[in-house]
C-alpha cells in the first residue's frame, strides 16, 4: 500500500470526511510531509472506492458547494488494520536491531 | 469577472481532460477542494495544479477499473500488455531477419534477381511489419477494453486469435519456417500468450454494467 493510501484511509479510520478535509487531516497526520493535491486525491479516491475499501457516507451544500463525505468501509478497516500492523512490527524490527547495532558500537 | 470566477473557469478547464463518466460524478467536488485549497487572491491554476489534474485525468482515462481483488481480469490485461511487446518485438525482429530472410530465400532459389527479391520483400515482408505494428495497437486496444469491462473484447480476441493461430499454422504448412527461425520462435510464443489470454478472459464473468464499476469479476 502506498504512503498516500494509507494517510488516506488513516483520516478515514475515526470519521467521515470530505475532500479537503481529507488534504488537511494527511497534511497534519503526516507532519506536513505530504501534501495531497486535489487530482492525486480524486485518484486515489476513486481507486479505493473501485476496491471497495471506502464508501459515500453523505453529502452536502456548503455556500453553493458539493462537499461529499467518504468513509471507511468494513473491508477497509480491516486493510488499513492489517498494514498498520505490519508497518508496526516492521518499525519494531527496526528500532530493535539498531538498539542492538547501538550496544555493538558502544 | 471575479477573481474566484476567472480562477473556478481556469480549473474547469483542467477538468474537461477527466472522462466524462467520471466528471459528471466528481467535478462539482474536485473544483469545490480545488477552489478550498486555493491561495488567497489566486486567479489562475498554478502549474502544478494543471500537472496535477492532467496526470490523474490521464491514469483515469488509462487504468483498469477492474477492483484488485479481481485478479482474473487484471492478469488478462497484463498478459495483453505482454502481447503488445511481443508484437513490438515481431516487428522489430522482422526488420533485424531481413538479411537472413534474403540468404535464405537466394539459397532456395539461386535465381532470384535483386527486382524478384524487393517483389519478395514487398509482398511478403510489408505486410508482416505493418500488420505488426497495428497489432500493437490492438493489444493495447484490447487491454484498454477488457480493463473496462467491454463484454464484446473477449468476442473480438478470441477471433483475433483463432485468426493469428490459423495464419502460423499456414504459413508452417507452406514452409515460411525455413526462412527466418527467429521470426518463427516469436509467432509461436506470441500464439501461446493469446492461447493463456483467451483461458483466462474465459474464466472471467462478465457483470452487468454499472457507471464507475467494472464489470468483469471472477467466477
Amino acid at each position: 500500500m502506498q504512503e498516500a493510501t494509507f494517510l488516506i484511509l488513516t483520516a478515514l479510520a475515526a470519521r467521515s470526511q470530505h475532500g479537503y478535509g481529507i488534504i488537511s487531516d494527511v497534511a497534519a497526520i503526516s507532519d506536513g510531509r505530504v501534501r495531497l493535491r486535489a487530482g492525486t486525491l480524486y485518484s486515489a479516491l476513486d481507486r479505493l472506492r473501485l476496491d471497495g475499501l471506502i464508501s459515500v457516507d453523505r453529502e452536502e451544500i456548503v455556500e453553493n458547494r458539493l462537499r461529499r463525505y467518504y468513509r471507511l468501509t468494513p473491508e477497509g478497516s480491516k486493510q488499513l488494520a492489517t498494514e498498520a500492523a505490519r508497518f508496526q512490527t516492521n518499525a519494531a524490527t527496526a528500532i530493535a536491531r539498531l538498539g542492538v547495532a547501538d550496544g555493538m558500537a558502544r | 469577472m471575479t477573481d474566484a470566477a476567472e480562477l473556478e473557469r481556469g480549473y474547469r478547464r483542467w477538468t474537461r481532460w477527466y472522462p466524462k463518466t467520471f466528471r459528471r460524478e466528481h467535478e462539482a467536488e474536485i473544483l469545490a477542494v480545488l477552489m478550498d485549497t486555493a491561495r488567497e487572491g489566486q486567479r489562475r491554476p498554478e502549474p502544478a495544479e494543471c500537472l496535477d489534474l492532467m496526470t490523474s485525468a490521464l491514469s483515469m482515462h488509462l487504468r483498469p477499473r477492474v477492483p484488485r481483488s479481481d485478479r482474473s481480469a487484471l492478469n488478462a490485461v497484463k498478459l495483453m500488455y505482454v502481447g503488445a511487446m511481443l508484437e513490438l518485438a515481431v516487428a522489430i525482429v522482422i526488420l533485424a531477419t531481413v538479411a537472413d530472410l534474403k540468404a535464405n530465400v537466394l539459397r532456395t532459389s539461386p535465381g532470384l534477381t535483386e527486382g524478384e527479391w524487393h517483389a519478395v520483400v514487398i509482398g511478403q515482408l510489408a505486410p508482416l511489419e505493418v500488420g505488426a505494428i497495428l497489432s500493437v495497437g490492438f493489444w493495447l486496444w484490447m487491454a484498454w477494453s477488457i480493463g473496462r469491462g467491454h463484454r464484446w473484447a473477449r468476442i473480438v480476441f478470441a477471433l483475433f486469435f483463432a485468426l493469428n493461430i490459423s495464419s502460423l499454422l499456414n504459413g508452417l504448412v507452406h514452409g515460411s519456417a525455413v526462412y527466418a527461425r527467429p521470426d518463427l520462435a516469436i509467432a509461436t510464443l506470441l500464439c501461446l500468450v493469446e492461447l493463456a489470454s483467451v483461458a483466462v478472459l474465459f474464466r472471467v464473468k462478465i457483470a452487468p454494467s454499472r457507471p464507475g464499476a467494472s464489470r468483469i469479476s471472477p467466477r
